[in-house]
C-alpha cells in the first residue's frame, strides 16, 4: 500500500483536517469579534486548549495535536459573553479533557469537546443566556458550514435530518411565532459544529438521518422552554450518546440483510 | 446481466497507456515471489545454479505438494532467497535460452480430473484465488462459482478487453475449461459492450459500469454471490483464463502477460508483454530511455501494490513514481507546508460511503478491522473482501491505516478458526 509515499490527490490527514474544521470556524470567530468584541476571551480559551494538548501530548508521548484549538474557538463563540472567566475555563477544561483528551485524541471519543464543555456550563452555572451572536456572525457561520459541507466533512444527511423536523414542526403548530426564535447564530453554530461534529455524529448514512432527525427533535423540544444555546447544547449531547446504539442498529440491519441475502441463492 | 455502480472514485493520476499492440519486452530475469501467496508455505524443488526450461516445477507448497509454481522463463536459478523462519521467499532465474516444457494435454479438456491434474502440474492452478481468504484453492476444492475479471479500473490500468481481443479464441477456450471445474456459475465479468462470449448454461456475462472499485472481483463477488467459508468462490482475471486456454491447445504454459507500465515517472504509459514475474527494473529502464531517475517503482496500482524488484502473481500494472509532479494547487502547497501526522484517528466522513460501493457500511467495518474485532468485521462481510478491495479507504482515511493489512490479520484469524 502506496499511501505513505505517494498523495496523488491530496488526502486528508489529522493536521490538515484541524486546519479545514479552524478555518470554517474561523470565519464566524472574525464576525462575531466584529460584531460583539471578546478577541480576548477567544485567545484565552485558545490558549487554555494548547495547554491541555501539550500535557496530554505530553503524558502520552505523542506529538502534539491542534484540534483542542478548534473546539475552544467554538466554545469561546457560543458561551455567552458575560460568563466570568474562571467559570469558563473550568467548563472549557471539562469538555477538553472528560469530552475528548482522555479518549485520545479527537477522533477516538464520541463526543463533542466544546459540546461537553458547555453542558457542563449551563448545568453548573445557570444563567439567563442572552442571545447576544447577530445576524453577520450566522451569515460567517452559514459559510464555515458550507465549506465543511464541501469538503464532505459536514453530512448533508445530519443537516437535512436535522432541518426536517424543525420545518415539519413549524408546519404543524401553524403559529409562525412559536418557531421564530429559531434561525439565529446560535442555532446555526450549534448545527454545524456541535451536532454536525463527525466525531460526535453517527457514522452510518441510515444512522445520519436518524441522529440528525433526533437532534432536531429535541431542538424543538428544549427550545420551546428554555434559550437557544441550552437547547442546541443538550439535544446535540444527548443525540451523540445515543448515536454509537444508531450505528449498531445499522450493524444489525447489515448483518441480518447480508444473512437473508446468502440465503437466496444456497 | 447488468452491474452499475454509482458509489465508487477513479483517482486521476495521469494517462493510462493506449497504444496497442503491446510491446514485447525481453527480460534479464524472472522471479517467484512467495508473499503473492498468504499463508502458504514453499518447498524448493531447484538448486542454485540448476538450468531450468519454461514450464519447469520451482517450488511446491509444503502441505498440499500438487500445487507446484513454475518458471516463467528458461535459464538458471540465480538465487534461492529466504525470509523470517527460514521461509522460501523469491526464487530467481537469470533467463538465457527457450527451452519448454511440454505438457500431455490429451483428455484435458474432457476429463475434470485430468484437467485439474495438468493445471496443477503446469502451475496454472495458482492464477485461482479463493473467496474467503485470498489463498490458492486446494486441488480438491469445488468452488461455488468461479469469476472471471475482464474488467480494471484500478488508477492507470490497461483496458483488458483490448488486451484479450488478439487472444480471443484461448480465452474462450479457457472459459469452456473452467465450466469443468465446477458445478455452479461461472461470471464472466466484463465492461459495457459487446459481450465476449454468448450466456449459456451455467455461463453468465455480467456487464459492470462505474468507478474504482467497480471493475475489481471483490466488488461484482459481493453483488452477485456472496461467499462464506462453506460456499466459497474462485476468481480468476482475463489472462490467466487465455493463458490457461493456450495451454490446453498447445501444452506450453502462457507465460506472458500485457502489463500497462505507466505513472509521473515514465515519460510515455505505454503496454508490455512480459513473462510472469519479470524484472520491473528492465521495464521501466527502457521506458524512460535509459535514463536514471530518482523514482520508486511499484508493483500494481498506486492504491494497492508494493514495492518490489519484480512483478506480482497477479499485477497487471506496473506504476512508476517520481520524475516530474506534476504541479501543486495553492490549497496543496498550503496544505504540505504542515508536518504530517503519521498515525492519526479516523474520523467517519461520508466520503468514505460514497467511495465504498459495497453493502456494508464502511466506518463500523474500519472501525471492527481496527481493532481485530473478528466477529463483527464477519457480521459484516469481510469475508467477501481481499486487500485490494480496501484500498481505497486506506487511501481516503486520514489516519493512515492500511485497512488490506488489517482485514489480512482478520481473515487469517478466520482461517485458522475454519480449519480447525
Amino acid at each position: 500500500m502506496m499511501r505513505s509515499g505517494v498523495d496523488p490527490a491530496g488526502g486528508w490527514d489529522a493536521h490538515r483536517l484541524t486546519l479545514a474544521f479552524g478555518i470554517a470556524a474561523g470565519l464566524p470567530a472574525c464576525a462575531a469579534i466584529a460584531e460583539r468584541g471578546g478577541a480576548f476571551s477567544i485567545l484565552l480559551a485558545m490558549g487554555l486548549a494548547v495547554i491541555w494538548e501539550a500535557v496530554f501530548a505530553r503524558i502520552r508521548r505523542r506529538p502534539m495535536a491542534w484540534d483542542g484549538l478548534v473546539s475552544a474557538l467554538i466554545f469561546a463563540l457560543l458561551v455567552p459573553a458575560q460568563t466570568p472567566f474562571w467559570q469558563q475555563g473550568l467548563a472549557l477544561s471539562f469538555g477538553l479533557v472528560m469530552g475528548d483528551l482522555i479518549f485520545g485524541g479527537r477522533g477516538r471519543g464520541f463526543l463533542s469537546p466544546a459540546c461537553v464543555g458547555l453542558a457542563f456550563l449551563l448545568f453548573s452555572f445557570p444563567q439567563a443566556g442572552a442571545e447576544d451572536l447577530g445576524l453577520m456572525t450566522m451569515i460567517a457561520a452559514l459559510g464555515g458550514g458550507a465549506i465543511l459541507l464541501g469538503l464532505g466533512l459536514l453530512s448533508w444527511r445530519v443537516v437535512l435530518g436535522f432541518c426536517l423536523p424543525l420545518l415539519a414542526g413549524a408546519a404543524l403548530s401553524g403559529a409562525p411565532e412559536a418557531v421564530a426564535w429559531m434561525p439565529n447564530a446560535t442555532l446555526a453554530l450549534g448545527l454545524i459544529f456541535l451536532i454536525g461534529d463527525p466525531v460526535a455524529a453517527a457514522s452510518t448514512n441510515p444512522g445520519r438521518w436518524a441522529y440528525g432527525g433526533m437532534a432536531g427533535a429535541l431542538v424543538m423540544l428544549f427550545g420551546s422552554e428554555g434559550s437557544a444555546l441550552a437547547s442546541v447544547v443538550f439535544a446535540g449531547l444527548l443525540a451523540s450518546l445515543f448515536a454509537p446504539l444508531m450505528d449498531q442498529a445499522v450493524v444489525w440491519w447489515a448483518w441480518r440483510r447480508r444473512r437473508n441475502r446468502r440465503g437466496q441463492h444456497g | 446481466m447488468e452491474l452499475r455502480f454509482r458509489k465508487g472514485r477513479d483517482i486521476a493520476f495521469g494517462t493510462a497507456p493506449r497504444a496497442l499492440p503491446p510491446v514485447p519486452c525481453a527480460v534479464g530475469a524472472v522471479a517467484v515471489m512467495a508473499r503473492d501467496f498468504p499463508a502458504v508455505v514453499w518447498d524448493p524443488r531447484v538448486t542454485q545454479g540448476q538450468v531450468v526450461r519454461q514450464g519447469q516445477a520451482l517450488c511446491v507448497d509444503r502441505l498440499r505438494p500438487e500445487i507446484a509454481l513454475v518458471a516463467a522463463a528458461s535459464g538458471r536459478v540465480s538465487g534461492l532467497h529466504h525470509g523470517a523462519r527460514r521461509r522460501l521467499e523469491r526464487i530467481e532465474i537469470e533467463a538465457e535460452g527457450a527451452e519448454e516444457t511440454e505438457f500431455d494435454v490429451k483428455g484435458a479438456t474432457a476429463d475434470p480430473g485430468s484437467l485439474r491434474a495438468l493445471l496443477l502440474k503446469s502451475g496454472a492452478w495458482a492464477a485461482f484465488r479463493t473467496r474467503p481468504f485470498g489463498r490458492i484453492p486446494a486441488p480438491s476444492d469445488t468452488p461455488s462459482a468461479i469469476f472471471v475479471t475482464v474488467t480494471d479500473s484500478q488508477p492507470l490500468a490497461a483496458d483488458p478487453v483490448a488486451v484479450l481481443a488478439p487472444q480471443m479464441a484461448a480465452f474462450q477456450r479457457g472459459v469452456a475449461g473452467l465450466l469443468h471445474l465446477t458445478e455452479g456459475p461461472v461470471f464472466l465479468c466484463q465492461p459495457p459492450g459487446p459481450a465476449l462470449m454468448t450466456a449459456q448454461g451455467r455461463l453468465r456475462v455480467v456487464h459492470v459500469a462505474g468507478a474504482h472499485p467497480a471493475g475489481l472481483a471483490g466488488t461484482h463477488i459481493h453483488h452477485l454471490w456472496p461467499v462464506s467459508v462453506q460456499k466459497p468462490v474462485w476468481q480468476i482475471g482475463g489472462q490467466d483464463v487465455a493463458a490457461m486456454g493456450q495451454l490446453l491447445e498447445s501444452g506450453r504454459i502462457g507465460a506472458r502477460r500485457v502489463v500497462s507500465v505507466a505513472g509521473p515517472g515514465v515519460q510515455a504509459p505505454r503496454l508490455v508483454s512480459v513473462p510472469l514475474g519479470a524484472r520491473l527494473a528492465d521495464l521501466v529502464d527502457g521506458a524512460a530511455g535509459g535514463k536514471p531517475l530518482a523514482r520508486q517503482v511499484i508493483s500494481g496500482s498506486v492504491l494497492s501494490g508494493q514495492s518490489a524488484p519484480f512483478l506480482g502473481r497477479f499485477d497487471l500494472q506496473v506504476t512508476v513514481l517520481g520524475g516530474a509532479a506534476p504541479a501543486p494547487s495553492v490549497w496543496g502547497r498550503l496544505l504540505s507546508c504542515l508536518p504530517r501526522l503519521r498515525t492519526g484517528a479516523t474520523l467517519p466522513m461520508e466520503r468514505l460511503e460514497a467511495a465504498f460501493p459495497f453493502d456494508i457500511p464502511p466506518a463500523p467495518l474500519m472501525r471492527a478491522l481496527a481493532v481485530g474485532d473478528v466477529e463483527t468485521a464477519e457480521r459484516l462481510g469481510c469475508l467477501d473482501l481481499l486487500e485490494e478491495d480496501l484500498a481505497l479507504l486506506s487511501w481516503l482515511c486520514p489516519s493512515g491505516c492500511d485497512y488490506g493489512a488489517l482485514l489480512r490479520r482478520v481473515l487469517d484469524r478466520l482461517g485458522q478458526e475454519a480449519a480447525a
